[in-house]
């Protein structure tokens, strides 16, 4: 069983069952790593923001580093108007990143390789943007669909096609980030299973191939996390900055 | 680079091939997706409050304090570098006053100086003057008196020369006479 490269992501309980109006909401693995991803959070943002140096220290360097990293983000993408959704994204940004990281630790649990949590993120980010966008704009957010200098021909096609596209948004954000998760973890499973199986005369080359997905794998929970943050900055432009 | 993507590939699709059948993938089992969402939203929303409301403000503070206090470092720089350069002009300003008053004490002492060395001079030249009108009076004073003794001498001599020579005396006037005429004049070759 153990060398199943998918049995990593089974969902078990821990604790007591817990049923809501016969829903199941017991404690599981996932929550567990939700709160372990969100507890080492707010441990590192307390560290960075316990002392006010003016000359930083090594922790808060680094906070004050994600704290302009995201704001740096924020600003390029959408402007100053999505300033009163940097504390969003930021939140979005670090849980993202530190449960992708999180992840990467052996014997741990990927909370962003399930496809329900990554949905249930893209979709939040996808009906709140769309509510700010008719918020902001009423019903002249609709232009968003009808790109300008298209030939009235091309236009009910384009049109279609643009609907499409905003629709599939949150599947597309979704399932990005569940797909890489779930991708990179499997491999890197499948990997440490032939280190097993070929045993210490052939298993150096699957291992080394371990080594090096291991440094992919960082690399890519970093940049899915910048991925899904960065894109939800390009969505909320779309609702703040009408540009068709 | 892409045989070995390629065969990465094939890899994971034959295993998973070879475990679907035993799992699946256990993402969409749907037994615990309303407790994964719960779990979700409930530990996102405590991250979210956290964040919003203490920690960005907290960094956010101590970032501006940090671009204040840069600021307010240049600016009493650049405070403290006027100063001290109207201090320096201050300073040349002085420099410059305080080297033409020396100039102008310098001229006024030389002058004065001159002035008085020049009265000293003329006090002093007046001075000498009469001190030698005063000897030049005596000298001709002198000279005068000497001529009429010369005359007496030079009559005696004449007159013992004669008598030692003829010895007869001669008439001292007629003697006299001669004498004073020779002497009239000899006597402008002296005086």
């Amino acid at each position: 069983m153990a060398s199943n490269p998918m049995q990593q992501f089974t969902v078990h309980r821990i604790g007591p069952e817990i049923k809501i109006a016969g829903v199941d909401l017991s404690f599981t693995n996932a929550s567990l790593f939700m709160v372990i991803s969100a507890t080492v959070i707010i441990l590192f943002l307390f560290l960075g923001s316990k002392e006010k140096k003016i000359i930083p220290n090594k922790l808060q360097l680094i906070a004050e580093m994600f704290y302009t990293f995201v704001a740096k983000m924020i600003s390029d993408t959408a402007g100053s108007k999505a300033k009163p959704y940097f504390p969003f994204i930021f939140s979005l940004f670090m849980f993202v990143l530190f449960c992708n990281m999180v992840g990467m630790l052996p014997y741990s649990f990927t909370v962003t390789s399930h496809i329900i949590v990554t949905l249930i993120m893209a979709l939040f980010i996808f009906i709140a943007v769309t509510i700010i966008g008719f918020i902001k704009h009423g019903f002249k957010y609709l232009s968003i669909f009808v790109p300008s200098g298209v030939p009235a021909v091309l236009l009910p096609l384009i049109t279609i096609i643009e609907i499409i596209s905003y629709l599939s948004r949150p599947v597309s954000l979704s399932v990005r980030l569940f797909a890489n998760m779930m991708a990179g973890h499997t491999m890197l499973k499948v990997f440490g299973g032939f280190v097993v199986s070929l045993g210490i005369l052939g298993g150096w080359l699957p291992l080394s191939f371990s080594v090096a997905l291991t440094g992919l794998e960082i690399l890519v929970a970093f940049l899915q996390a910048y991925v899904f943050a960065i894109l939800t900055c390009i969505y909320l432009n779309d609702a703040l900055n009408l540009h068709h | 680079m892409k045989s070995s993507l390629s065969l990465l590939i094939a890899i994971v699709v034959v295993s998973t091939e070879l475990f679907a059948a035993e799992a699946g993938m256990p993402q969409l089992d749907p037994t615990y997706w309303a407790s994964q969402a719960f779990w979700l939203i409930l530990v996102f929303t405590i991250l979210y409050i956290s964040i919003s409301k203490f920690y960005l403000p907290k960094i956010k503070e101590n970032l501006d304090n940090r671009e204040s206090k840069i600021k307010e470092d240049l600016e009493s720089a650049n405070k403290f570098k006027e100063q001290s350069e109207a201090k320096a002009k201050e300073y040349d300003f002085i420099l410059e006053s305080a080297k033409k008053e020396v100039s102008k004490i310098h001229f006024e002492s030389k002058s004065i100086l001159d002035k008085d060395i020049q009265s000293k001079k003329e006090a002093m030249e007046k001075e000498i003057e009469k001190e030698i009108l005063k000897a030049q009076k005596e000298i001709s004073e002198l000279k005068k008196n000497s001529i009429s003794s010369i005359q007496s001498i030079s009559g005696g001599i004449v007159s013992n020369i004669i008598e030692n020579i003829s010895g007869d005396k001669l008439n001292e006037s007629s003697i006299k006479a001669a004498v004073e005429d020779i002497s009239k004049k000899k006597i402008n070759k002296y005086l």
